[in-house]
């Protein structure tokens, strides 16, 4: 099997997209002299996986990388020379042999930020877990494949878990979100509560994956 | 970062390009260093941070620990709105901070058609734009690049103008300017101090005196000033900056590889060529230094990609030699390597099969025109036998496309030399279908031309552009002569930007105002499509009471003093003007390996150095 990176991409690296992110893994392990496994075929490069697209703009502590590892480099090296080799904000934590199947991360833990620079109104907070407690919570969700270009999607089934925390100008939605096949991005949950309650619309929303959990709710890695 | 980008960054295009933060970016401490300096690309910062020369600037200022050296470039318009919007200053990359309070703001200037950004990004600087209304010394606002070889109609907006390769000269006036701040000179003093550093031209020291017919009577010189401002070379490319650690940018842009500079100049002397005559003399780096500075700079970037960059790379007297030992690196890394300049006559299977093993897409040439007669008269020393030789070869090797590249209009251009284009290129048609080992796979040959546009320091700096009507006229007697032939397809340039690019690129200080009054109407990134309008720019040509003919169209005397006559390259006048009757004979020049025709750039080279 494959092996793996955990990293985070925070502060200005927020702004890679996955595509250049990617790009920016090959070209890192080749400055940082680790040598990995390159594709076969017309046109070699090195190979690299990002599991999960993070979305352009949002902070990440938990995002993991899959590639093959050559001789020549022990694991444990990879973290310290990897983020030496990497632009500013991503930084490796671990790198290991992977063990289970990537379709075993389930779910992810998302912290949102809602915030409101001239004072949060107190009936935000009621209205967003009035959101989250429905029974069901039905939206229109662009489908290339569906005829009529939109599906219906019940996000309900789709969060395991939340928590909101309220400030004087923040509310933080502490989020388990379902990861994968279907998987929910927060954007979505930001879209339908302002569509919801548009007098609490915040100036700002900041996005931040904090944590990726099996089926069980453990950190999945 | 600052809270309310980030909001911004959230809602525009791309907002990797205006975060910084990339690997090898280099930040220093604000208080440690004396002078900041704020290097701007008047481009995307796609565009700009494929800019060798920019990277070279960049590395050379932030050598030194009292320099700090940061970037900025033009916003797309979504960013523009919002940093209006926003009520943000223009800021550079490294350290977020406006380049309003940076000492030096220096624009690079590769292209006429970006001289509305630097307009723009002025004063989304927060900046007065014309140099006589910032009062202090700082922050003073220069500029370099190719375009300074005639900055007239930008004349009135920058304190000065370096001429010529920008290496030694930019820290001489660094260090004339930290003098400058030290001692409290006047803005004045220190440009007139500065006028003496060889290689700097302060417009606001030369006064053009002109003639009721709109033409120069004189440009006349302040005291202290020197007559003629010559460019500044670099002597030795051995000894010359590479930046071999260099910014690896975290998004995609154009020139996305390693670039490794061979040599500069260029020893072939094609008439029409800016390029050719403003590097001038050839000055090579040593095969052992390129094959050490190529490895270093793979290995510092990861780049998986190298490029050969020099006008004519072909021309390198080493190429096979430094081309297997980078080979030899490249290949079991699988680092591709490319040559984006190639020259038929030189051409052959064994280099190309060395350098693009992978990749057989296309190939490109530029014979420039289309009959012997012509490509003699403007020295394109490129024989039809040498070009079908090279495609041949290339077709049996098992290409299936070519591009061919030509300009319309060219001084002496008849329409036998128009057809001549559509002869050629069924002539390479036919020799794919004599050579290529599978015609089942069927061939795409692909002839583009753009309209010739007469460049200063050339041969041709005293021809006019042919008229607009005349350009479309050929355009569509080319393309009735290839309508026949399926498997060449034909484009040509729009001949708009040709246009104004021949009003500026000759034009005098009088434009400025034309500029001006084009960017208070919207004028900006006129190198894209989505935002250039022709009719704005001949709406500020009239409102300025001056004539795009005058410019583009008009036969320069033959004693004309020249917007740039204060300025010079180290070509002598005699000598461009002498190529231009040889181009009139249809008579070639050599190229400077084969004899030195005396152009005069050898005397830029100090201590008997010799060209090559
Ligand atoms: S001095 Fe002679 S060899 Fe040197 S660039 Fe001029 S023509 Fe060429």
């Amino acid at each position: 099997m494959a092996d793996r990176l955990l990293f985070s991409k925070t502060g200005r690296a927020r702004y890679i997209s996955h595509l250049d992110l990617m790009r920016t893994f090959q070209r890192a392990f080749a400055r940082a002299g680790i040598a990995i496994k390159h594709t076969e075929g017309f046109n070699p490069h090195p190979f690299v996986s990002i599991a999960l697209p993070l979305s352009v703009g949002y902070s990440s502590q938990c995002e993991i990388l899959e590639f093959s590892l050559l001789e020549g480099t022990l694991a444990e090296e990879v973290p310290a020379r990897l983020t030496a080799a990497m632009p500013e904000g991503i930084v490796i934590h671990q790198c290991y042999e992977a063990r289970r199947k990537l379709k075993e991360l389930r779910y992810i833990n998302y912290i949102m930020n809602l915030e409101y620079s001239e004072g949060r109104p107190q009936e935000s907070e009621p209205a967003m877990a009035e959101l989250l407690g429905r029974e069901s919570l039905t939206v229109k969700k662009k489908s290339n494949k569906a005829k009529a270009g939109f599906t219906e999607v019940d996000l309900i089934p789709l969060i395991r878990s939340w928590r909101i925390e309220c400030q004087s100008d923040t509310m933080t939605l502490d989020a388990v979100l379902a990861a994968q096949n279907p998987g929910l991005n927060p954007e979505l949950l930001r879209t339908v509560f302002c569509q919801t309650y548009p007098q609490f619309t915040p100036e700002f929303v900041t996005f931040h994956r904090r944590e990726v959990l099996d089926g069980e709710g453990e950190p999945f890695r | 970062m600052n809270r309310t980008l980030e909001y911004i960054l959230q809602r525009v295009q791309k907002p990797a390009r205006y975060t910084g933060g990339e690997y090898n970016e280099v930040v220093k401490e604000r208080q440690t260093v004396t002078t900041r300096f704020a290097l701007c690309f008047p481009d995307t910062y796609e565009i700009g941070m494929s800019n060798l020369g920019c990277r070279i600037l960049y590395g050379v200022m932030n050598q030194r620990p009292d320099v700090w050296c940061e970037r900025c470039f033009a916003p797309w318009g979504d960013m523009e709105e919002e940093l209006r919007q926003a009520g943000l200053q223009l800021y550079a990359l490294e350290s977020g901070d406006p380049i309003a309070d940076f000492d030096i703001i220096g624009f690079s200037l590769g292209y006429e058609m970006a001289y509305s950004n630097v307009l723009n990004m002025l004063d989304l600087a927060g900046l007065p734009l014309h140099s006589e209304d910032r009062i202090e010394l700082t922050p003073l606002v220069v500029a370099g690049g190719t375009c300074c070889y005639n900055p007239e109609p930008l004349a009135p907006f920058i304190d000065l103008f370096v001429l010529g390769e920008g290496e030694e000269v930019t820290l001489e006036y660094i260090d004339l300017y930290q003098q400058a701040v030290e001692e409290g000179w006047s803005k004045r003093e220190f440009l007139l101090e500065a006028a003496k550093i060889k290689g700097i031209y302060v417009p606001s020291l030369y006064e053009p005196v002109y003639r009721p017919d709109g033409t120069l009577e004189e440009i006349k010189v302040s005291e202290g000033a020197p007559q003629t401002v010559t460019k500044r070379i670099v002597q030795n490319m051995d000894q010359a900056y590479f930046p071999v650690k260099t910014i690896i940018p975290s998004t995609e842009i154009v020139h996305d590889r390693v670039m490794l500079e061979l040599f500069r100049g260029c020893i072939r002397g094609c008439r029409f060529c800016q390029a050719g005559y403003v590097y001038r003399p050839v000055r090579s780096r040593s095969p052992e230094l390129l094959a050490q500075y190529g490895k270093a700079a793979c290995e510092d970037s990861g780049y998986q990609e190298m490029t050969l960059s020099s006008l004519s790379s072909t021309d390198y007297p080493c190429l096979m030699q430094l081309c297997d030992e980078l080979l030899d690196y490249c290949a079991p890394r699988d680092i591709g390597l490319s040559l984006p300049s190639l020259r038929a006559d030189t051409f052959s299977m064994g280099l190309m099969e060395r350098l693009q093993r992978v990749r057989k897409g296309g190939l490109t040439f530029a014979p420039e025109a289309g009959t012997q007669r012509l490509r003699d008269a403007i020295n394109k020393n490129l024989r039809e036998e040498d070009l079908l030789q090279s495609v041949r070869t290339a077709f049996s090797g098992g290409w299936n496309g070519v591009k061919l590249y030509f300009m319309l209009g060219l001084p002496t251009e008849t329409d036998e030399d128009v057809l001549g284009i559509a002869d050629l290129a069924r002539k390479v048609y036919f020799a794919w279908r004599e050579c290529t080992p599978n015609r089942a796979r069927g061939v795409r040959i692909t002839v583009s031309t753009s309209w010739f546009v007469p460049k200063p320091h050339t041969a041709f700096q005293w021809e006019p552009q042919i008229p607009m009507e005349e350009y479309q006229r050929r355009v569509d007697l080319l393309r009735d002569a290839l309508k026949r032939d399926k498997s060449i397809t034909y484009n040509w340039h729009d001949p708009h930007t040709s246009y104004l690019e021949a009003i500026f690129s000759r034009g005098d200080r009088r434009l400025a105002s034309v500029l001006e009054y084009a960017w208070q109407n919207g004028a900006k990134m006129d190198a894209w499509n989505e935002y250039f309008d022709y009719q704005r720019w001949m709406d500020a040509l009239e409102a300025c009471g001056l004539s795009g003919d005058f410019y583009a169209c008009r036969e320069r005397r033959p004693d004309e003093v020249f917007p740039w006559a204060r300025l010079s390259v180290g070509v002598s006048t005699e000598f461009l003007w002498r190529e231009r009757e040889q181009c009139y004979n249809s008579q070639t020049t050599p190229d400077c390996r084969t004899r030195c025709s005396g152009c005069g750039a050898n005397q830029l080279l100090t201590g008997g150095g010799r060209c090559g």
